[in-house]
């Protein structure tokens, strides 16, 4: 039976595809800096770069009164508060520092402004410096871990109360990256040796990203699961949302690249295949996180 | 006064609602609106499906048949995760123990709304404040010595509003003499809202 004290978060809260890109573009751009450490490609410094960029726009732009923003963060300072305990500064910390990071990275790979702006050169030494890239990794992950304890902690919405949630950001980050790496691939910026690697590590984050969405919504459907998660997830496989999932998260977004994967492993290397398997797997991890702040609901009070 | 952290405050304001008096006129909800956002008054708030107030109306039919309202406000939380999960400080307790905003400290992430187990809050369309109980208009009555306007309006005294800190406030006295029961009370948030049930 559907209560009657039934009521989306996105229809009051507003967290829906606005936030969605915003954490799409974080676990490019966070999973990406992991990736980085072992990939020393430009393109994907940019790709980075420009994730992190987008996605910050996303999210001021959500924010109802973001014009008030200078002043918040200006008292701030001044006053020297700052509530550790939220989830929502500690990230605002790690994309700060994220971001001169990535800037630094970007100039780095610039030879033509470093030749002009000779003072910037120390950025290519650090872009090369393997401690540095380590702490750009780091931060890179702890940025994709932080966009879902943001979801988590937000203690109204029952559905999202799961230690689950962090766990599939840095999964499904992860297998942005594979599609990114495995693009450059088919656009010929990578060699073939980081698409065959990325394509294997993407063929056990499929069934890791499969495994982990399959225990997300049977965690929320359980008996003794609160009524709120129990209805958000019910929505997710039955209800309006049920395309999305099913269609979209894991048709598209698992079973189309674990084919393609499965098909390239066995069969033949395939550039066109490599191309749809990329474009499926990153609208699939953007499904993934709209579908979860879209099913989420409040515990209803009233039956 | 906003309160540091581990400060705890004077008094421990508390609202009561009386359901067994309770006769579902809605005064309350049209006095809130009218008092602490009146230009509001003939305003949907579209997530709710409702009129914008602080005070939310849920009406629905029990098992039986048997049509039955609740009203759910702001519960002032001693533990309020509004208060731990915003991150600019702008939500905070003040000394008489409510949860209070602070409008110059909000950049309207919504965090707090999210983070609201009752669903007590909704967005002002026109300064893109998260609102909720109490607001502006009934600090002032309060300020002054007088009820908020809830509990002014109330034609059936189901209503209260008092320090659990005193023994001899009108809330302590019902609660001692009357059974209630407090929201999502397993979510740990310590809310200050209490339903009254019955002798």
């Amino acid at each position: 039976m559907t209560p009657v004290d039934l009521h989306f978060q996105a229809d009051i809260a507003h967290w829906s595809w606005t936030i969605a890109w915003f954490l799409w573009f974080v676990g490019i751009a966070g999973m990406g800096s992991v990736a980085y450490y072992f990939v020393r490609s430009k393109p994907l410094s940019f790709v980075i770069f420009g994730s992190l960029v987008l996605g910050l726009l996303f999210v001021v732009s959500h924010l109802s009164r973001w014009w008030n923003l200078p002043v918040v963060v200006w008292t701030m300072v001044v006053n020297g508060h700052f509530n550790f305990g939220s989830w929502m500064l500690i990230g605002v910390l790690l994309l700060s520092v994220h971001l001169v990071l990535a800037a630094v990275i970007v100039i780095g790979n610039l030879p033509g402004l470093l030749a002009r702006l000779g003072w910037l050169r120390w950025t290519a030494r650090l872009g090369n410096n393997l401690p540095f890239l380590a702490l750009f990794g780091f931060v890179g992950f702890f940025c994709t871990i932080y966009s879902g304890f943001l979801i988590s902690q937000a203690v109204g919405i029952p559905l999202w109360n799961t230690a689950l949630i962090p766990v599939l950001w840095v999964v499904s980050g992860s297998l942005a990256v594979v599609a990114i790496l495995e693009m450059f691939y088919v656009f010929n910026v990578v060699d073939h040796r980081v698409s065959y690697f990325s394509s294997r590590i993407g063929l056990g984050l499929d069934a890791t990203k499969l495994l982990a969405v399959l225990a997300f919504l049977h965690v929320s459907l359980a008996v003794g699961a609160p009524a709120g998660a129990r209805l958000g997830a019910t929505e997710m496989v039955s209800g309006d949302l049920a395309m999305m999932t099913w269609v979209g998260v894991i048709g598209i977004g698992i079973l189309v690249p674990l084919a393609v994967g499965v098909y390239m492993a066995l069969v033949r290397d395939s550039k066109p295949l490599l191309f749809i398997s990329s474009i499926a797997a990153l609208t699939g991890v953007l499904l993934l996180r709209a579908v979860i702040l879209l099913a989420g609901v409040w515990e209803p009070l009233a039956l | 006064m906003r309160l540091r952290k581990g400060q705890k405050p004077a008094k421990r304001m508390a609202h009561v609602w009386d359901s067994s008096r309770c006769i579902a006129c809605g005064a309350c909800v049209m006095a809130c609106t009218a008092t602490n956002s009146p230009e509001m008054m003939f305003r949907e708030e579209k997530g709710w499906g409702s009129v914008a107030s602080n005070i939310r109306r849920i009406d629905s039919v029990t098992r039986q048949g048997r049509p039955q309202m609740m009203l759910v406000q702001c519960q002032h939380c001693e533990n309020a995760p509004c208060v731990s999960n915003c991150p600019f400080g702008a939500v905070y307790y003040d000394n008489d123990g409510l949860v209070r905003l602070d409008p110059r400290m909000c950049a309207g992430c919504s965090y707090c709304v999210t983070s609201c187990p009752y669903n007590v809050r909704w967005f002002h369309p026109d300064s893109g404040l998260p609102k909720k109980c109490m607001g502006d208009g009934c600090l002032e009555l309060v300020k002054h010595g007088l009820k908020p306007a809830c509990v002014q309006a109330c034609p059936a005294m189901a209503r209260d509003y008092g320090d659990l800190n005193d023994p001899d406030s009108s809330v302590s006295e019902t609660l001692r003499r009357k059974r209630s029961r407090r929201l999502l009370e397993h979510t740990g948030t310590e809310p200050k809202y209490f339903i009254v049930e019955g002798s």
